[in-house]
């Protein structure tokens, strides 16, 4: 059986739903083969220390829940199948938060025979699976401190603006 | 659930643990290590980080006449190797950790060089900084010799110990 997803969904609708999620965002954490150091991470954000819920942002455990996919880890060959099933089965907007060195740019197993490496090297894949990403935000670190993440997730709301850019200099 | 009550007076004698996060300072220590800087004053475009970069988040690029040094914070792993190896010292540790961004080609940061062509063929194959530099410190470089790619300067040797044959 195919499953389709809605396809005609605009610029207007994401701002829409973005707005509406701003004060309540439901994260689901998918770990894709990373050493859980970002992991860690997330937890921190989630325990009493930094406490995301006084931002409305709560873990929730089934993707079909989630607004917002938290993605650690390089993606394994193995995992890939899941992180595909698991992206499918968020509602739209579909949103995801890169975070860490490996999900962002594959970190050191960027070129390894066992590892994707990276998220952005599969957009074009979902994309041809009709699985499609409404927005990424990328989050680097090694590990992304607890700071890093919350920091991602306002950026992704659009609370906060971006303060990196790409810079050319000349020596 | 007489466990649980016995929480109440230890919560209440340690009080609200929270951080105000973006309202106050983040907890940044001394041996805290964020994003990397390449001073462009500094370097000479050497390379000698990119070689030491675990994950190649520093790299040289060849793009026509220039050789850019690009840092691409995404894959950085924040160990602070690129910054013991350089012999400029160009490079510094800051304390930046927010980086998240919308567009991976905004995590990049590029140092342009100019690279030096051969007299003699043409080609290019050194950054010109490096160059001079190499040519202050080490004073037996013949001067014609030291504008000449790697290639060109082999034939050149050879020419002259031939005797132009
Ligand atoms: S090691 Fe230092 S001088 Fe050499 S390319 Fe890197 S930053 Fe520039
Ligand atoms: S800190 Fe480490 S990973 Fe980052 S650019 Fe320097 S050598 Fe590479």
């Amino acid at each position: 059986m195919d499953i389709t997803t809605i396809s005609s969904f605009s610029k207007e609708d994401l701002e829409k739903a973005l707005k509406r999620i701003k004060r309540s965002i439901w994260v689901y954490h998918i770990n894709t083969g990373g050493c859980n150091g970002c992991d860690i991470e997330i937890l921190d954000v989630l325990t009493p220390w930094f406490d995301v819920e006084r931002f409305g942002i709560k873990l929730v455990a089934s993707p079909r829940h989630a607004d917002l996919a938290l993605v650690t880890g390089p993606i394994t060959i193995k995992t890939l199948p899941r992180v595909v099933k698991a992206l499918r089965a968020m509602p739209r907007p579909r949103l995801v938060l890169a975070i860490g060195s490996c999900a962002v740019g594959g970190n050191i197993w960027f070129e390894s025979y066992s590892t994707i490496g990276g998220f952005y090297k599969i957009l074009d894949k979902l994309h041809e699976l009709g699985v499609e990403i409404d927005k990424i935000v990328y989050v680097p670190g090694c590990p992304a401190r607890p700071e890093a993440i919350i920091y991602g997730v306002a950026l992704l709301l659009g609370l906060v603006k971006q303060k990196v850019h790409y810079v050319r200099k000349k020596a | 659930m007489v466990k649980f009550v016995k929480i109440i007076p230890i919560a209440l004698k340690v009080g609200t643990v929270t951080r105000k996060y973006p309202f106050e300072r983040p907890l940044i220590t001394e041996s805290f290590r964020g994003a990397i800087e390449v001073d462009p004053v500094k370097c000479t475009g050497c390379g000698a980080c990119t070689r030491i970069c675990p994950p190649k988040a520093l790299s040289l690029i060849r793009e026509g006449e220039t050789l850019i040094l690009r840092y691409f914070v995404g894959k950085c792993i924040f160990c602070g190797m690129c910054a013991d190896i350089c012999p400029e010292k160009a490079i510094a540790i800051t304390k930046e950790f927010e980086l998240a961004s919308e567009n991976l080609s905004e995590l990049n940061v590029d140092v342009e060089h100019e690279l030096k062509k051969c007299v003699k063929c043409g080609a290019t194959f050194v950054s010109t900084k490096l160059l001079n530099k190499v040519r202050s410190q080490v004073e037996a470089l013949p001067d014609d010799i030291a504008e000449l790619c790697p290639n060109c300067r082999r034939l050149e040797i050879l020419k002259r110990f031939t005797g132009g044959r």
